[in-house]
């Protein structure tokens, strides 16, 4: 089924402040990759794709209708994790994805079917009957997941999915969002910006509630072409020049540092590297983590 | 649908709060049913068999016993002079000296302040009402018991009841408000439950409660008057001739219709509130609310504020609110109340959390 789920005009306010302002946005099938500062409007961003919140100018159309008008049509294509998981501390793994699925409206045999194949590819199988409470953060994030798959979303919503998951945990839902991705449409945002160069085909990018940059992650770090250089200093001079110029990381080589600038170019012997994502989201966000 | 009601009946139980409270509810119920049994005393002045517990139960009845049957002047001239006290300690009304409960009865009635007929008729005291009198203390005991227990059960249900919206707030709303059926049939479990939760919660204390009872005290007294029942008894004040086991339908009927009223307050307050605490402090507050209000029962507005839960449960203000012109006892307005304290509870909540925006 080709969907097409379409933010126009979309703004959310509290108050003075402006979450999401006059956002237009086109997703198709495929992962989106939401990035921004904390404070960005990603959460909100999401909730209001997620009906959670109701804009309080613009509309949200999927297939050129409302979603708020479709109702229980919209809500069985999706499919949410939020930034705070919320879970019932007495039930196992396993009644939590038999409650969930009831509220989707699986069927009983669907249900257990479908919860066994999720528990199974997040690694959760052998957990399944104890109780979540006893679950470490990880694991939680990734019942999490598992719950947002069921009911083979259309549409998938996944706010910080990785937060909390240790390396080989993120190569595993890195994976499994890449088979799950098929037709659909997956929106996840994250801090760690390696998640999103891995997997998201395309990347919208965030900042004060507006959308900066949006398009597959080699186009819009071609935005910032010649403005990364690598920069080789004595290492006595390393921390002189990490003061003064805007360092995106450093490595140690053959008792000099080498340095990723980002900028103007620090010094003619400077080098120019192709950009990466990480290096476009610390042009875009330098200090504004730390504001 | 019926996976959802027994999720949310199995969320709800699984809560200590819900089923410790149960569980001492059934104990004090239990409780406060055996203490009544052993604790009570009786003496028989004909023979001058005293003693307590169930050797108080078969006086009380070997008593009753004796004037069994259709009150008569000639019963009273009996009961006086049979059953008279004889000392008053401290020169104490006669009326207050409980020997045992056929002569408190006989005593509210016939009795002057020295324990001397007062010279009143039963036609004086009863009019043309049929008095059947017997052994009714046990289950007039059971009935005062039933006031407290009732009134300790509804704060459990209120307990119970109080986080099956407000508990979601934490964090679960995010996955109900977005899946298919999470702001339609799910809501409509999470009612559903909670309702199933007050009336089998109800259920259960009465049961047991009752069972209790035609235990200690068999089935005696059911079919005779509770006007002629003994001083103690808080039921004395219903001023109609119901007999012990019609009085028991009612309270029975307004100890339901309170309970799921109680429901009601609770559910709306669960979805007002963020914090399941503060829907129970909140709820729990306007339910004892009425106790406090200085509305005299001669007073037409005591005629509304007694519909509020908290008097379908204590019952026997409600029960002595005068006749309707239909005849009716003014109690069975208790349903229609109890019935629009669950839809509004069950609408405003249903409303409230369906509609409550996520921050």
């Amino acid at each position: 089924m080709a969907m097409e789920l379409k933010t126009i005009g979309l703004t959310k306010r509290y108050g003075a402040k402006t979450a999401v302002k006059d956002m237009n946005l086109t997703l198709r099938s495929g992962v989106y990759g939401l990035l921004g500062a904390n404070g960005a409007g990603k959460t909100t961003l999401m909730r209001l794709l997620c009906t959670l919140q109701n804009p309080t100018a613009g509309e949200i159309q999927l297939n050129g209708q409302n979603i708020r008008g479709l109702g229980g049509d919209y809500w069985k294509l999706l499919g949410y994790l939020p930034q705070n998981f919320g879970y019932y501390p007495q039930f196992s793994a396993w009644d939590f994805l038999l409650y969930v699925s009831a509220l989707k409206g699986l069927d009983n045999n669907a249900a257990r079917k479908k919860s066994a194949e999720l528990l199974e590819a997040v690694g959760l199988m052998k957990e399944a009957h104890r109780r979540i409470k006893t679950f470490s953060g990880g694991m939680k994030q990734r019942l999490g997941i598992a719950q947002a798959m069921l009911g083979d979303p259309h549409i998938l919503v996944l706010d910080e999915p990785t937060a909390g998951l240790d390396p080989k945990e993120r190569v595993r839902f890195r994976n499994l969002i890449s088979m799950f991705s098929k037709d659909r449409i997956v929106l996840l945002s994250t801090h760690i910006v390696s998640d999103v160069e891995s997997v998201a085909e395309r990347i919208i990018l965030m900042k004060a509630g507006q959308l900066l940059q949006f398009g597959g992650p080699m186009e819009i770090t071609s935005e910032i072409e010649g403005q990364v250089w690598e920069y080789t200093v004595p290492a006595s001079q390393a921390e002189e020049s990490s003061a003064r110029l805007s360092i995106s990381s450093l490595r140690q080589e053959n008792g000099h540092t080498v340095l990723r600038v980002i900028g103007p170019s620090p010094s003619p012997e400077a080098i120019a590297v192709p950009p990466s994502l990480e290096d476009l989201y610390l042009y875009y966000f330098k200090g504004v983590e730390d504001q | 649908m019926k996976r959802l009601i027994s999720f949310e009946l199995r969320k709800l139980l699984e809560r200590p709060t819900a089923w410790v409270g149960l569980l001492l509810v059934l104990l004090f119920s239990q409780g406060i049913a055996f203490s009544g049994y052993h604790n009570q005393y009786a003496v028989d002045p004909m023979t001058g068999s005293e003693g307590s517990g169930g050797a108080s139960v078969a006086i009380d009845k070997t008593v009753a016993a004796r004037y069994e049957g259709i009150l008569t002047d000639e019963k009273v001239r009996l009961m006086v002079e049979e059953l008279v006290p004889k000392s008053r300690p401290g020169g104490i009304n006669a009326i207050y000296i409980y020997q045992n409960a056929t002569q408190s009865a006989a005593a509210r009635h016939f009795y002057d302040i020295e324990g001397n007929w007062n010279g009143k008729t039963v036609s004086d005291v009863f009019g043309e009402e049929r008095i059947k009198i017997g052994y009714t203390g046990g289950w007039m005991a059971t009935s005062s018991n039933l006031i407290q227990v009732f009134m300790v059960l509804s704060f459990v249900v209120m307990l119970a009841v109080s986080p099956v919206f407000s508990g979601e707030y934490g964090g679960v709303d995010n996955i109900i408000l977005t899946a298919r059926y999470g702001r339609s049939k799910c809501a409509a479990a999470k009612l559903t439950a909670s309702l199933l939760l007050a009336a089998g919660a109800f259920l259960l204390v009465a049961g047991t409660s009752l069972l209790a009872a035609f235990l200690y005290y068999g089935k005696e007294g059911l079919d005779c008057s509770i006007l002629f029942t003994s001083m103690d008894s808080a039921e004395r004040f219903i001023p109609f001739n119901l007999t012990v086991g019609e009085m028991l339908c009612y309270q029975m009927l307004l100890g339901f219709t309170g309970i799921l009223s109680a429901a009601g307050f609770a559910l709306l307050f669960s979805s007002v509130c963020r914090n399941q605490l503060a829907a129970f402090a909140v709820c729990a507050g306007l339910y004892v609310l009425p106790i406090l209000l200085p509305v005299p029962e001669t007073s037409f507005l005591f005629r509304v504020v007694a519909l509020l839960p908290l008097y379908h449960i204590q019952f026997v203000s409600l029960m002595a609110v005068e006749q309707m012109e239909s005849g009716l006892l003014y109690a069975v307005w208790a349903v229609p109340a109890a019935a629009a304290f669950v839809l509004v509870g069950s609408v405003g909540s249903y409303r409230v959390f369906t509609k409550h925006q996520v921050f």
